[in-house]
């Protein structure tokens, strides 16, 4: 059984006697008639990798500097470590945070900076160049310890501000789009480096990012924000399989969605009919009234691609291809199922793409478990 | 970074050479001219003539040019003592004023920087308004103000703070307030213009890292503002060691500064060498320092290129 108990220390929320870390209680911010976080509740659990994931506006750097006492709520409670901070200022709290535009002093060197920090605590002169050796090592710049931040590439800073924020060793370290100012190639080595980093120090770390695909990597937990408030939580794989909405589903990846109504549910199979020819049948746990509309939601690379119809296929669609995009490694096609919708699926290229059998105008089918979708309800 | 070679192209050159060109010969005109000419008669002799100085040079007939280079001037103000203390009160009442200056000016300079938008150009238009008088009425204005009868003393006299009138006017403070009052806005502009370029962001990090607001202040805000608070100071400092209105209309008779000192040599005693040869040494005494200041400013922030 020792799989079990592996599964439950990895997965803290999974416990329902596990303490949270970090509490947020029916938060709400307001700024004027504007609500940034509309009564928002969370949890994070020790040595998470937590991701508030949206577009920009939605809250989720307001939800951030909440945490980190920047900004106060303007009702709702937040709990650290157990204890209330919602009234205490951010010089205070036992949290630390690497800021969007790293915010390094700039007439500091970056020795310094990540010094600042320590002299506040009145730590002992010689235990604080300690702790400095150690953080520049961390993050491998101790060779640009006398430079300025203006002397310093994007990617350097963005390790010096991350070696100034887990300088105090923080209980939670709070990281605003911590990728976001370095270019493509470098976020991408970055990202697990960040993972790494974080495993190994096992401070609870609590990201801010738009970038879909780095919350992905990096995050163990994934909140996805919408106009201030929280649409789901779930881990990286819960929130692309099961999405629990319609906006989820359309925001994480590309998805294709089926609008119909329930008809017929048989166990935890469920029927529904569409306008597009044979009804489709899904699993679907969530009890669901017979002509319920709703929206099923397939994501582009569950879709199998054939040329022949076959009649005993449990969920087929008909088709013509209209496009296709190679990308090397994948291929992209766009089939047209009706006058007003055009799905989208990609196909490994596991064949050269030349002695592929599918090419343009083609008449397809399109097929795809009961299994491989949700079934969405709003 | 190796400079990058460019080709050379005559058309650059000459544009480069006009843009250039075009300052230098300003510079030339209207300060290294008049610079020549002030050198030049402090280095001659007095006389009753038009104009009152003997020229430098001679021509003697016989191929022969005589050049007179009198440096009696600069010896008599260096021997005596008046000039000294002159020189001295000066630089006292310039330094105290700058610290007052800068004490008065940059919490006002910070308010407004920290103020919500809209609020700011009113608020500075509060300050530069006064600018819309003629700095000569504002200064007489003070005097009304300042005088026994004046408008501080019955207003003080009516609060029952004092019991007879406080003598300001023709004394040394009154030429404080004057000055501090007419030179506090060259303080705050650029204390302003500097303070609203911190990022706000640098002291929500000093916050985030331990650091209370007064503390934050201290460590960053002060010293990222160290190009405004030296700019406010030579505006302020460099034109109050010379002036000479406020202490002649605000100051007693016995007041002693440079200034009136070098009306008094130009316009009462007619002495126009002595009075560029005050004019000169006062220029060495404000530019050297200030010099020094800046190799020194140089030096620090670059210590290892």
């Amino acid at each position: 059984m020792s799989v079990a108990i592996d599964r439950r220390a990895l997965e803290p929320w999974q416990d329902p006697s596990a303490v949270p870390f970090v509490r947020i209680e029916r938060v709400t911010k307001q700024f004027g008639d504007i609500y940034a976080v509309d009564d928002v509740s969370l949890s994070i659990f020790q040595g998470e990798f937590f991701s508030l994931l949206g577009s920009s506006g939605c809250g989720k750097s307001t939800l951030l500097r909440l945490l980190a006492g920047l900004d106060y709520p303007s009702s709702g409670r937040i709990f650290i470590d157990g204890a209330d901070v919602t009234d205490i200022p951010p010089y205070q709290r036992p949290v630390n945070m690497m800021f969007q535009s790293y915010a390094l002093f700039p007439h500091m060197t970056v020795e310094q900076n990540v010094e600042f920090g320590l002299e506040q605590e009145r730590m002992p002169r010689r235990e604080r160049a300690e702790r400095v050796g150690e953080m520049l090592d961390l993050l491998k710049i101790g060779e640009l310890r006398k430079r300025k931040p203006d002397q310093l590439s994007g990617g350097q800073r963005q390790r010096a501000a991350l070696a100034r924020s887990l300088a105090k060793h923080p209980k939670l370290l709070l990281l605003d789009e911590p990728l976001g100012a370095l270019d493509k190639r470098l976020r991408e080595n970055t990202q697990f480096e960040l993972v790494n980093l974080q495993e190994r120090i096992g401070t609870t770390f609590v990201t801010v990012t738009h970038d879909q695909e780095e919350a992905m990597t990096m995050s163990s937990r994934i909140a996805v924000m919408e106009a201030g408030r929280i649409l789901q939580i779930d881990t990286p794989t819960g929130i692309y399989e099961f999405p629990s909405n319609r906006f989820v589903a359309e925001f994480i990846g590309s998805v294709n969605l089926f609008e119909g109504r329930v008809m017929q549910r048989d166990g935890d199979l469920v029927t529904v009919e569409t306008r597009l020819g044979r009804p489709i049948q899904m699993r679907c746990p969530l009890p669901l009234a017979l002509g319920k509309p709703v929206t099923i939601a397939i994501r582009p690379e569950k879709i199998r691609l054939s040329a022949a119809y076959r009649d005993d296929a449990v969920n087929q669609i008909r088709g013509t291809v209209e496009d296709i995009a190679y990308l090397g490694d994948v291929s992209i096609y766009h089939v047209r199922i009706s006058p007003d919708q055009v799905t989208r699926m990609t196909l490994a290229n596991i064949q050269p793409q030349t002695e592929q059998e599918l090419t343009w105008g083609q008449e397809v089918a399109m097929e795809w478990s009961p299994t491989s979708g949700v079934v969405l309800t709003d | 970074m190796p400079p990058t070679a460019r080709p050379r192209q005559p058309g650059r050159r000459l544009s480069r050479l006009v843009n250039i060109g075009i300052p230098y010969l300003w510079l030339g005109i209207f300060f290294l001219l008049p610079f020549v000419i002030v050198l030049q008669i402090s280095l001659a002799e007095p006389r009753l003539a038009q104009p009152p100085y003997t020229a430098l040079a001679e021509w003697l007939g016989d191929g022969v040019l005589s050049i007179r280079l009198d440096l009696q001037n600069y010896l008599l103000v260096l021997s005596d003592d008046i000039y000294l203390a002159a020189f001295m009160n000066s630089l006292k009442v310039a330094f105290f004023c700058t610290l007052l200056c800068l004490l008065i000016g940059y919490p006002m300079a910070y308010a407004i920087a920290t103020a919500p938008s809209r609020w700011r150009i009113p608020l500075l238009m509060l300050i530069i308004l006064p600018f819309w008088t003629s700095f000569l009425i504002r200064v007489y204005a003070w005097i009304g103000i300042l005088q026994t009868s004046g408008f501080l003393n019955n207003f003080l006299l009516w609060l029952g703070l004092i019991d007879e009138p406080l003598a300001i006017l023709y004394t040394q403070t009154a030429i404080y307030i004057g000055i501090v009052y007419s030179y506090l806005p060259f303080m705050i502009l650029p204390l302003y213009a500097n303070l609203t370029r911190l990022d706000r962001t640098l002291l929500e990090a000093a916050a985030d890292l331990g650091c209370r607001p007064f503390r934050a202040f201290v460590r960053v805000t002060l010293p990222l503002s160290r190009a405004g608070i030296i700019a406010g100071c030579m505006l302020v400092f460099i034109p109050v060691v010379g002036e000479f209105v406020i202490p002649d209309l605000l100051g007693g008779p016995d007041t002693l500064m440079v200034g009136r000192m070098l009306w008094t040599e130009f316009f009462s005693n007619v002495d126009w060498p002595l009075a560029s040869a005050l004019a000169i040494l006062l220029l060495g005494l404000l530019v050297i320092p200030f010099v020094l200041m800046q190799r020194w400013q140089l030096a620090a922030e670059d210590p290892d290129r």
